[in-house]
Protein backbone atom coordinates (compact mmCIF):
# COMPACT_ATOMS: atom_id res chain seq x y z
CA UNK A 1 0.00 0.00 0.00
CA UNK A 2 3.02 2.57 -0.64
CA UNK A 3 1.76 5.68 -2.48
CA UNK A 4 4.42 4.95 -5.21
CA UNK A 5 3.24 6.22 -8.74
CA UNK A 6 2.13 3.09 -10.83
CA UNK A 7 0.49 2.86 -14.19
CA UNK A 8 -2.94 1.83 -13.07
CA UNK A 9 -2.43 4.95 -11.10
CA UNK A 10 -1.44 7.29 -13.81
CA UNK A 11 -4.46 6.17 -16.03
CA UNK A 12 -6.90 6.46 -13.43
CA UNK A 13 -5.19 10.03 -12.73
CA UNK A 14 -5.61 10.95 -16.27
CA UNK A 15 -9.32 10.03 -16.44
CA UNK A 16 -9.98 11.72 -13.86
CA UNK A 17 -8.36 15.01 -15.55
CA UNK A 18 -10.09 14.71 -18.43
CA UNK A 19 -13.61 14.25 -16.83
CA UNK A 20 -13.41 16.60 -14.48
CA UNK A 21 -12.36 19.25 -17.18
CA UNK A 22 -15.10 17.85 -19.83
CA UNK A 23 -18.12 17.92 -16.66
CA UNK A 24 -16.28 21.54 -16.00
CA UNK A 25 -16.38 22.94 -19.92
CA UNK A 26 -19.95 21.15 -19.96
CA UNK A 27 -21.33 23.60 -16.47
CA UNK A 28 -20.01 26.64 -18.43
CA UNK A 29 -21.94 25.57 -21.41
CA UNK A 30 -25.40 24.76 -19.69
CA UNK A 31 -24.89 27.99 -17.75
CA UNK A 32 -23.49 30.53 -20.30
CA UNK A 33 -25.51 29.27 -23.21
CA UNK A 34 -28.79 31.14 -23.97
CA UNK A 35 -31.44 28.26 -23.86
CA UNK A 36 -33.19 29.50 -27.09
CA UNK A 37 -29.27 28.45 -29.22
CA UNK A 38 -29.53 25.17 -27.05
CA UNK A 39 -33.35 24.44 -28.10
CA UNK A 40 -32.09 25.33 -31.68
CA UNK A 41 -29.50 22.21 -31.53
CA UNK A 42 -32.03 19.85 -30.24
CA UNK A 43 -30.96 19.86 -26.45
CA UNK A 44 -34.10 20.19 -24.74
CA UNK A 45 -33.80 18.73 -20.94
CA UNK A 46 -31.61 21.08 -19.20
CA UNK A 47 -32.51 21.74 -15.46
CA UNK A 48 -33.58 25.21 -14.94
CA UNK A 49 -30.46 27.54 -15.12
CA UNK A 50 -31.40 28.25 -11.46
CA UNK A 51 -29.52 25.74 -10.33
CA UNK A 52 -26.01 26.91 -12.17
CA UNK A 53 -26.07 30.03 -9.49
CA UNK A 54 -28.10 28.03 -6.68
CA UNK A 55 -25.68 24.93 -6.37
CA UNK A 56 -22.40 26.59 -5.65
CA UNK A 57 -23.91 28.82 -3.47
CA UNK A 58 -25.09 25.86 -1.39
CA UNK A 59 -22.14 24.03 -1.33
CA UNK A 60 -20.35 27.63 -0.18
CA UNK A 61 -22.68 27.93 2.84
CA UNK A 62 -22.72 24.48 4.13
CA UNK A 63 -19.00 24.50 4.37
CA UNK A 64 -19.01 27.51 5.79
CA UNK A 65 -21.77 26.02 8.60
CA UNK A 66 -19.91 22.85 8.53
CA UNK A 67 -16.65 24.81 10.36
CA UNK A 68 -19.21 26.07 13.14
CA UNK A 69 -21.05 22.82 13.61
CA UNK A 70 -17.84 20.86 13.43
CA UNK A 71 -16.77 23.11 16.76
CA UNK A 72 -19.85 22.40 18.16
CA UNK A 73 -20.02 18.78 17.82
CA UNK A 74 -16.76 18.50 19.51
CA UNK A 75 -17.64 20.85 22.38
CA UNK A 76 -20.56 18.40 22.88
CA UNK A 77 -18.58 15.03 22.48
CA UNK A 78 -16.04 16.55 25.33
CA UNK A 79 -16.86 14.16 28.88
CA UNK A 80 -18.59 16.68 31.48
CA UNK A 81 -16.09 16.90 34.23
CA UNK A 82 -18.43 15.16 36.53
CA UNK A 83 -18.44 11.99 34.39
CA UNK A 84 -16.54 8.52 34.82
CA UNK A 85 -14.85 9.06 32.06
CA UNK A 86 -12.73 11.60 32.45
CA UNK A 87 -10.84 8.54 34.79
CA UNK A 88 -11.15 5.58 33.52
CA UNK A 89 -13.15 3.51 30.65
CA UNK A 90 -13.89 0.19 29.34
CA UNK A 91 -10.46 -1.00 28.22
CA UNK A 92 -9.25 0.10 31.70
CA UNK A 93 -11.87 -1.66 33.43
CA UNK A 94 -11.44 -4.63 32.14
CA UNK A 95 -7.46 -5.32 31.72
CA UNK A 96 -5.24 -8.33 33.49
CA UNK A 97 -2.67 -8.21 35.74
CA UNK A 98 -0.11 -9.51 34.49
CA UNK A 99 2.44 -10.87 37.86
CA UNK A 100 5.51 -9.03 37.91
CA UNK A 101 9.09 -10.76 36.74
CA UNK A 102 12.18 -10.07 38.27
CA UNK A 103 14.59 -7.40 36.44
CA UNK A 104 12.53 -7.35 33.66
CA UNK A 105 10.69 -3.86 32.43
CA UNK A 106 6.91 -3.97 34.01
CA UNK A 107 4.17 -4.77 31.71
CA UNK A 108 2.37 -1.65 30.42
CA UNK A 109 -1.25 -0.60 32.36
CA UNK A 110 -3.48 1.91 32.91
CA UNK A 111 -2.46 2.85 36.77
CA UNK A 112 -5.17 4.28 38.77
CA UNK A 113 -6.16 7.94 39.51
CA UNK A 114 -5.21 7.83 43.10
CA UNK A 115 -1.54 6.05 42.70
CA UNK A 116 -0.47 8.60 40.18
CA UNK A 117 -1.57 12.09 42.52
CA UNK A 118 0.13 10.36 45.25
CA UNK A 119 3.04 10.17 43.30
CA UNK A 120 2.72 13.16 41.86
CA UNK A 121 1.74 15.63 44.59
CA UNK A 122 2.29 14.13 47.65
CA UNK A 123 6.00 13.24 48.52
CA UNK A 124 7.83 16.60 49.55
CA UNK A 125 11.31 15.53 48.67
CA UNK B 1 -4.41 30.40 57.87
CA UNK B 2 -5.28 31.84 54.82
CA UNK B 3 -3.53 32.78 51.27
CA UNK B 4 -4.53 33.99 48.69
CA UNK B 5 -4.32 32.18 45.01
CA UNK B 6 -5.25 32.34 41.72
CA UNK B 7 -8.18 31.00 40.06
CA UNK B 8 -8.22 29.04 36.70
CA UNK B 9 -9.08 32.64 34.67
CA UNK B 10 -6.35 34.88 36.41
CA UNK B 11 -9.06 35.99 39.38
CA UNK B 12 -7.80 36.43 42.72
CA UNK B 13 -9.50 34.12 44.99
CA UNK B 14 -8.36 33.03 48.75
CA UNK B 15 -8.00 29.74 50.35
CA UNK B 16 -8.63 29.37 54.72
CA UNK B 17 -7.13 25.98 56.27
CA UNK B 18 -9.09 25.40 59.57
CA UNK B 19 -7.82 22.61 61.97
CA UNK B 20 -11.08 21.81 64.00
CA UNK B 21 -9.24 18.63 65.87
CA UNK B 22 -6.72 15.88 64.41
CA UNK B 23 -9.58 13.85 62.35
CA UNK B 24 -11.61 17.25 61.07
CA UNK B 25 -10.16 20.03 58.29
CA UNK B 26 -12.23 23.34 57.18
CA UNK B 27 -10.93 24.41 53.58
CA UNK B 28 -12.76 27.04 52.56
CA UNK B 29 -12.07 28.84 49.05
CA UNK B 30 -13.55 32.65 48.63
CA UNK B 31 -14.25 33.78 45.42
CA UNK B 32 -14.16 37.16 44.24
CA UNK B 33 -16.67 39.58 45.18
CA UNK B 34 -19.08 41.02 42.52
CA UNK B 35 -17.10 44.02 40.95
CA UNK B 36 -18.47 47.51 41.00
CA UNK B 37 -17.45 48.01 37.27
CA UNK B 38 -19.18 45.45 36.07
CA UNK B 39 -22.40 45.69 37.24
CA UNK B 40 -22.73 49.48 35.87
CA UNK B 41 -21.30 48.08 33.03
CA UNK B 42 -24.15 45.30 32.01
CA UNK B 43 -26.44 47.87 34.02
CA UNK B 44 -25.45 51.03 31.47
CA UNK B 45 -25.35 48.10 28.12
CA UNK B 46 -29.18 47.12 28.84
CA UNK B 47 -30.27 50.75 29.97
CA UNK B 48 -28.88 52.56 26.78
CA UNK B 49 -30.13 49.37 24.50
CA UNK B 50 -33.66 50.20 26.07
CA UNK B 51 -33.41 53.38 25.43
CA UNK B 52 -32.38 53.22 21.53
CA UNK B 53 -35.55 50.90 21.38
CA UNK B 54 -37.61 53.73 23.18
CA UNK B 55 -36.38 56.29 20.57
CA UNK B 56 -37.15 53.95 17.78
CA UNK B 57 -40.55 52.79 18.89
CA UNK B 58 -41.66 55.94 20.98
CA UNK B 59 -43.22 53.00 23.63
CA UNK B 60 -42.46 53.88 27.35
CA UNK B 61 -43.23 51.05 28.62
CA UNK B 62 -39.63 49.43 27.42
CA UNK B 63 -38.01 51.65 29.82
CA UNK B 64 -40.07 51.09 33.06
CA UNK B 65 -39.23 47.26 31.42
CA UNK B 66 -35.87 47.36 31.32
CA UNK B 67 -35.25 48.87 34.61
CA UNK B 68 -37.57 46.14 36.26
CA UNK B 69 -35.77 43.43 34.03
CA UNK B 70 -32.14 44.98 35.30
CA UNK B 71 -33.24 44.64 38.80
CA UNK B 72 -35.06 40.94 38.86
CA UNK B 73 -31.92 39.82 36.83
CA UNK B 74 -29.55 41.17 39.55
CA UNK B 75 -31.90 39.44 42.10
CA UNK B 76 -31.56 36.23 40.34
CA UNK B 77 -28.03 36.28 39.64
CA UNK B 78 -27.08 37.37 43.16
CA UNK B 79 -29.34 34.47 44.40
CA UNK B 80 -28.69 31.51 41.79
CA UNK B 81 -25.31 31.74 39.80
CA UNK B 82 -23.05 34.04 41.98
CA UNK B 83 -21.43 31.81 44.71
CA UNK B 84 -19.11 33.63 47.53
CA UNK B 85 -17.00 30.63 48.86
CA UNK B 86 -16.99 26.78 48.65
CA UNK B 87 -15.91 24.82 51.35
CA UNK B 88 -15.01 21.30 52.48
CA UNK B 89 -15.09 19.86 55.46
CA UNK B 90 -13.77 16.57 55.68
CA UNK B 91 -14.60 14.71 59.40
CA UNK B 92 -12.01 11.23 59.47
CA UNK B 93 -15.08 8.84 60.13
CA UNK B 94 -17.69 10.17 58.98
CA UNK B 95 -17.85 11.72 55.71
CA UNK B 96 -17.39 14.90 53.46
CA UNK B 97 -19.36 18.12 53.06
CA UNK B 98 -19.39 20.17 50.18
CA UNK B 99 -21.38 23.74 51.10
CA UNK B 100 -21.56 26.45 48.55
CA UNK B 101 -22.39 29.58 49.81
CA UNK B 102 -24.35 31.98 47.36
CA UNK B 103 -24.08 36.39 47.39
CA UNK B 104 -27.81 36.46 48.81
CA UNK B 105 -26.63 34.16 51.72
CA UNK B 106 -28.34 31.07 50.40
CA UNK B 107 -26.01 28.04 50.99
CA UNK B 108 -26.57 24.81 49.54
CA UNK B 109 -24.49 21.41 51.27
CA UNK B 110 -23.89 18.26 49.81
CA UNK B 111 -22.82 15.26 52.38
CA UNK B 112 -21.06 12.27 51.67
CA UNK B 113 -20.57 9.12 54.06
CA UNK B 114 -16.82 8.34 54.94
CA UNK B 115 -18.03 4.81 53.34
CA UNK B 116 -19.06 5.83 49.56
CA UNK B 117 -15.62 7.93 49.61
CA UNK B 118 -13.16 6.01 47.53
CA UNK B 119 -10.28 8.87 47.30
CA UNK B 120 -9.85 12.52 46.69
CA UNK B 121 -7.72 13.62 43.39
CA UNK B 122 -6.72 15.97 41.18
CA UNK B 123 -8.41 15.20 37.70
CA UNK B 124 -7.44 16.69 34.40
CA UNK B 125 -9.97 17.06 31.97
CA UNK B 126 -10.88 19.26 28.56
CA UNK B 127 -13.31 22.36 29.42
CA UNK B 128 -14.30 25.11 26.89
CA UNK B 129 -11.03 25.05 24.41
CA UNK B 130 -8.72 24.49 27.58
CA UNK B 131 -7.49 21.30 29.81
CA UNK B 132 -8.07 22.54 33.89
CA UNK B 133 -7.29 20.14 36.90
CA UNK B 134 -9.78 20.49 39.40
CA UNK B 135 -10.23 18.29 42.74
CA UNK B 136 -12.95 15.42 42.80
CA UNK B 137 -14.24 12.82 45.24
CA UNK B 138 -14.20 9.66 43.38
CA UNK B 139 -17.09 7.28 44.87
CA UNK B 140 -17.13 3.62 45.49
CA UNK B 141 -18.73 1.48 43.24
CA UNK B 142 -20.57 -0.79 45.54
CA UNK B 143 -20.21 -4.30 43.42
CA UNK B 144 -16.97 -3.21 42.32
CA UNK B 145 -14.02 -2.52 45.04
CA UNK B 146 -11.73 -1.04 42.37
CA UNK B 147 -14.78 0.40 40.05
CA UNK B 148 -15.41 4.19 40.85
CA UNK B 149 -19.03 4.69 40.64
CA UNK B 150 -19.50 8.22 40.43
CA UNK B 151 -16.97 11.85 40.05
CA UNK B 152 -18.23 14.80 42.17
CA UNK B 153 -16.07 17.90 40.85
CA UNK B 154 -15.52 20.43 43.75
CA UNK B 155 -15.01 23.77 43.61
CA UNK B 156 -17.20 24.00 40.34
CA UNK B 157 -17.71 28.13 40.45
CA UNK B 158 -13.79 29.23 41.94
CA UNK B 159 -11.98 26.41 39.88
CA UNK B 160 -8.43 27.19 41.49
CA UNK B 161 -5.45 26.36 40.25
CA UNK B 162 -2.66 23.80 40.56
CA UNK B 163 -0.75 24.86 43.44
CA UNK B 164 -3.94 25.66 45.62
CA UNK B 165 -5.53 22.21 44.42
CA UNK B 166 -2.58 20.73 45.68
CA UNK B 167 -2.67 22.12 49.35
CA UNK B 168 -6.07 21.12 49.69
CA UNK B 169 -5.62 17.64 48.38
CA UNK B 170 -2.65 17.36 50.82
CA UNK B 171 -5.20 18.13 53.93
CA UNK B 172 -7.76 15.59 52.46
CA UNK B 173 -5.15 12.75 52.39
CA UNK B 174 -3.80 13.50 55.69
CA UNK B 175 -6.80 12.64 57.24
CA UNK B 176 -8.13 9.78 54.44
CA UNK B 177 -5.06 8.07 55.52
CA UNK B 178 -5.77 7.73 58.92
CA UNK B 179 -9.02 5.32 58.28
CA UNK B 180 -6.52 3.46 56.62
CA UNK B 181 -4.80 3.09 59.45
CA UNK B 182 -7.36 2.43 61.82
CA UNK B 183 -10.39 0.42 60.50
CA UNK B 184 -13.03 0.45 61.95
CA UNK B 185 -15.78 -2.22 62.15
CA UNK B 186 -19.43 -0.85 61.14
Amino acid sequence: NSPAPLPERAIYGFALFLGSWFGFMLYLIWAYVPETWLFSLGLTYWPQKYWAVALPTYLLVTIGIGYILLFGINMMSTAPLNSTHTVTDNYAKKQQQKKFQEEAIPALRDIPISEVNRMFFLPEK
Amino acid sequence: EERGYRSASGAPITLRRRQHSASCRELTVRCPRLQLRSLSAVTSAVWLAAYGLFVLSENSMVLSAAIFITLVGLIVYLHFVKIDQESLLVIGSLGIQVTSSYASGKESTTFIEMGQVKDVVINEAIYMQKVIYYLCILLQDPGDPQGVSEVVPLFQSSKPRLDCLIEVYKSCQEILEQRKTTPQSS
